[in-house]
């Protein structure tokens, strides 16, 4: 009877005829025996639908932040590296390292020192020494690996507990109207670690639209950790202004692109796995992973721009740069002409530009209102090298033409226009 | 000879590599693409065999780059073996990514991981007759404590690729071998729906 | 009565009768196929994905997705 059926099997089979098989297998090796619902699958479906689930959303995203904050920032960070770098390596540093305060090359190395009433006096803190064994060292042992850690840790055991679909099937809703998946939360999320990873995490999305729609955005609105941990350090108070101000340009600047760039943006199809109990060495396993290749790539690039930064402010370069582009910074953006400095560190790394900013705010040159600027500037302006790089390898050079093109014209629209929001809210 | 293994995303595919690998494991990037995979050496038969952690999957049918990268892996790879990890508890839908790949002429081990959650779900796999059926070793798996996975390091000089006539031939006869005459001829009305 | 998976209502169940020709093999990695049992586990608003649960695994799909499948409720 069936060998004559036999002959017509036509590989592969067709969906439908092999889930036919499936059925005819499980239904004589599988048992489904009588299945109570627990308390997991209970909180398994509450924490995406929305009435329960986005105030979990919000409660786990604020347990983030005050983690982040609270364990990098004030434990690592205040509580030993601070105290280690400014009141033992530095001044160490300035005791013994040959040349001393007005040296080029100490300058370049230890303490660059500052002007105060026409005289050049030594700093007192790694932020303003700008050297590379003191300021370099210090942003990424001092403050941005702990950062980093803080974040991967957490985000590690969200991604293992299997929280991150749910998240993502909340936000959807959102970032399906600017042409996205809810999933783009993922590489988003991870961009706050760094944006290297980041761009890598974009590859569940389907399309080229969605792919270079999500690396745009993510190259410009989302700062990454080294840049996060560095602005909590120096201007925590105004965090708030600078995560609503990038948040807004995310989507603002999404819909837009998602108007004018080809191509389809298809609808979400994801699997929203059980949630599971995470395994203490895969999470030291990834976190061991992405904490090692973080410092591979940071370390390296944090030195070698102070080395570059130094060197221009040695040379005059750097004056010779705020000269030039100091009327546009001035009249259109609204930051004082010093702000270049930053902005070329910035092409190498956005912790080093932060902690230039730094330096400069210590010299007490800037209101308020223009580190605000200065900050979120530094952000959109252009990734970092090493994202750079990885999305020239990720996409062709045309699409990262387009991707510059709105670059720029994303820079001047929005810096002018927090210009113009402060000048009419009078703080400009 | 190389290990692929692949699986649906969050079956506990990457606590699998860890376990079955060494010390030495690298990720590496599918060249031209940004998708990562993880690759290492594991011990089989006094020999290293490289083994490749395939990116997550729910079917060769690519709908994102990972499952694309997926399928380019498994098809740049002739000489595999394929562990296939599914999730014991939702074997209906891992069985389809396995058939799959068996339909392409790959050697299979099946692995029925999370065997402990099914087993709390009251969801019981008869796991002889569905290796007689399958024709490949089918393994019961807890990834998180490491049981079952001797058997399955032990299992995969066994695999060989499996005609699919073959196993839906084999299903038939299992029916047919199990079932009452009523039963025979309700899966003999079902099989002519197949072709 | 017949009705699109995206217009059933919260915990509503039903079986799938029809899934248009282009998303046929999409989906069907994910365990939804014709003939099977589906819930819908939840529905976001403003147009917002829903969630569905098909042999206890539950998969999220867009609305325009859900709107291509037809499902048979009491």
């Amino acid at each position: 009877m069936k060998r004559k059926l036999k002959e017509v099997v036509k590989v592969p089979l067709s969906v439908d005829e092999r889930w036919d098989l499936i059925e005819k297998i499980s239904k004589q090796t599988v048992e489904f025996g009588a299945y109570k619902h627990t308390l997991k699958d209970a909180i398994a479906e509450l924490t995406v639908k929305p009435l329960t689930g986005i105030p979990v959303a919000i409660a786990v995203i604020y347990g983030f932040w005050s983690f982040f904050c609270d364990f990098a920032g004030t434990l690592f960070t205040d509580g030993f590296m601070v105290k280690i770098f400014d009141e033992h390596w530095l001044p160490w540093l300035q005791s013994f390292f040959l040349g001393g305060l007005g040296n080029p090359f100490y300058a370049l190395m230890v303490d660059a020192g500052h002007i105060e009433d026409g005289v050049l006096v030594a700093s007192d803190n790694c932020f303003e020494a700008f050297g590379v064994l003191t300021s370099g060292l210090f942003i990424v042992f001092g403050v941005v690996l702990w950062a980093v850690l803080a974040f991967y840790l957490i985000f590690a055991i969200l991604e293992d507990i299997g929280y991150l679909p749910r998240l993502a099937v909340l936000v959807d809703t959102v970032l399906h109207k600017i042409g996205l998946h809810g999933y783009a939360i993922v590489p988003t999320f991870l961009s706050l670690g760094c944006n290297v990873p980041g761009v890598t995490a974009t590859r569940p999305l389907e399309t080229r639209k969605q792919r270079f729609m999500m690396m745009t955005l993510l190259a410009i609105f989302v700062p990454c950790g080294a840049q996060i941990g560095i602005m909590q350090e120096l201007v925590p108070e105004l965090m708030g202004w600078i995560f609503l101000t990038l948040a807004i340009g995310y989507l603002g600047f999404g819909f837009i692109l998602n108007k004018i760039v080809l191509g389809k943006s298809p609808e979400l199809i994801m699997d929203v796995p059980p949630y599971q109990m995470p395994t203490l060495r895969n999470i030291g396993r990834k976190l061991w992973i992405r904490t090692s290749r973080f410092l591979l790539v940071a370390v390296p690039f944090v030195l070698l721009g102070s080395i570059i930064v130094g060197l221009m402010y040695l040379t005059g370069a750097m004056d010779w740069l705020a000269a030039v582009f100091g009327p546009l910074l001035m009249v259109w953006f609204g930051v004082p002409s010093e702000t270049v400095a930053p902005l070329i560190a910035g092409f190498l790394r956005k912790d080093l530009a932060v902690g230039v900013l730094g330096g400069l705010m210590a010299q007490g040159i800037m209101t308020t209102f223009q580190v605000f600027t200065s900050v979120v500037l530094l952000c959109i302006y252009f990734p970092c090298l090493a994202t750079f790089a990885l999305m020239l390898k990720e996409e062709n050079w045309k699409e990262i033409l387009g991707s510059f093109a709105s670059l720029v014209a994303m820079v001047f629209v929005y810096g002018g226009l927090i210009h113009l929001i402060g000048i009419m809210l009078g703080v400009a | 000879m190389k290990i692929l293994l692949m699986g649906h995303p969050n079956v506990g595919k990457s606590v699998f590599f860890n376990r079955l690998t060494g010390a030495k494991v690298f990720e590496s990037n599918y060249p031209g693409t940004t998708v990562d995979f993880m690759k290492g050496w594991m011990r089989l038969e006094r020999e290293d065999v490289e083994l490749i952690d395939v990116p997550g999957a729910f079917s060769l049918e690519p709908k994102d780059r990972a499952e694309e990268v997926a399928v380019k892996m498994l098809e740049e790879n002739r000489d595999s073996v394929v562990v296939c990890v599914l999730d014991a508890s939702k074997v209906e839908r891992g069985l389809y990514l396995a058939l799959e790949i068996i339909e392409r002429g790959y050697p299979v081990v099946v692995a029925l991981n999370m065997w402990d959650v099914a087993e709390d779900k009251n969801i019981r796999i008869d796991v002889e007759k569905l290796e007689r059926i399958l024709g490949v070793p089918v393994v019961p798996t807890i990834a998180i404590s490491g049981e079952g996975f001797k058997e399955l390091v032990s299992k995969i000089k066994d695999a060989a690729p499996v005609k699919i006539e073959k196993i839906i031939e084999s299903v038939g006869a299992v029916s047919a071998a199990a079932s009452t005459g009523e039963a025979q001829a309700q899966g003999g009305g079902e099989s002519a729906a197949v072709s | 009565m017949e009705k699109k998976l995206s217009e059933m209502d919260f915990d509503e169940e039903g079986t799938v009768k029809e899934i248009a020709e282009d998303l046929r093999a999409k989906i069907a990695g994910m365990g939804i196929r014709v003939g099977k049992n589906i819930r819908m586990a939840t529905k976001q608003p403003i147009k917002g994905p829903v969630v569905v649960e098909v042999d206890k695994s539950f998969t999220s799909l867009g609305l325009g997705i859900a709107e291509k499948i037809v499902v048979e409720v009491e």
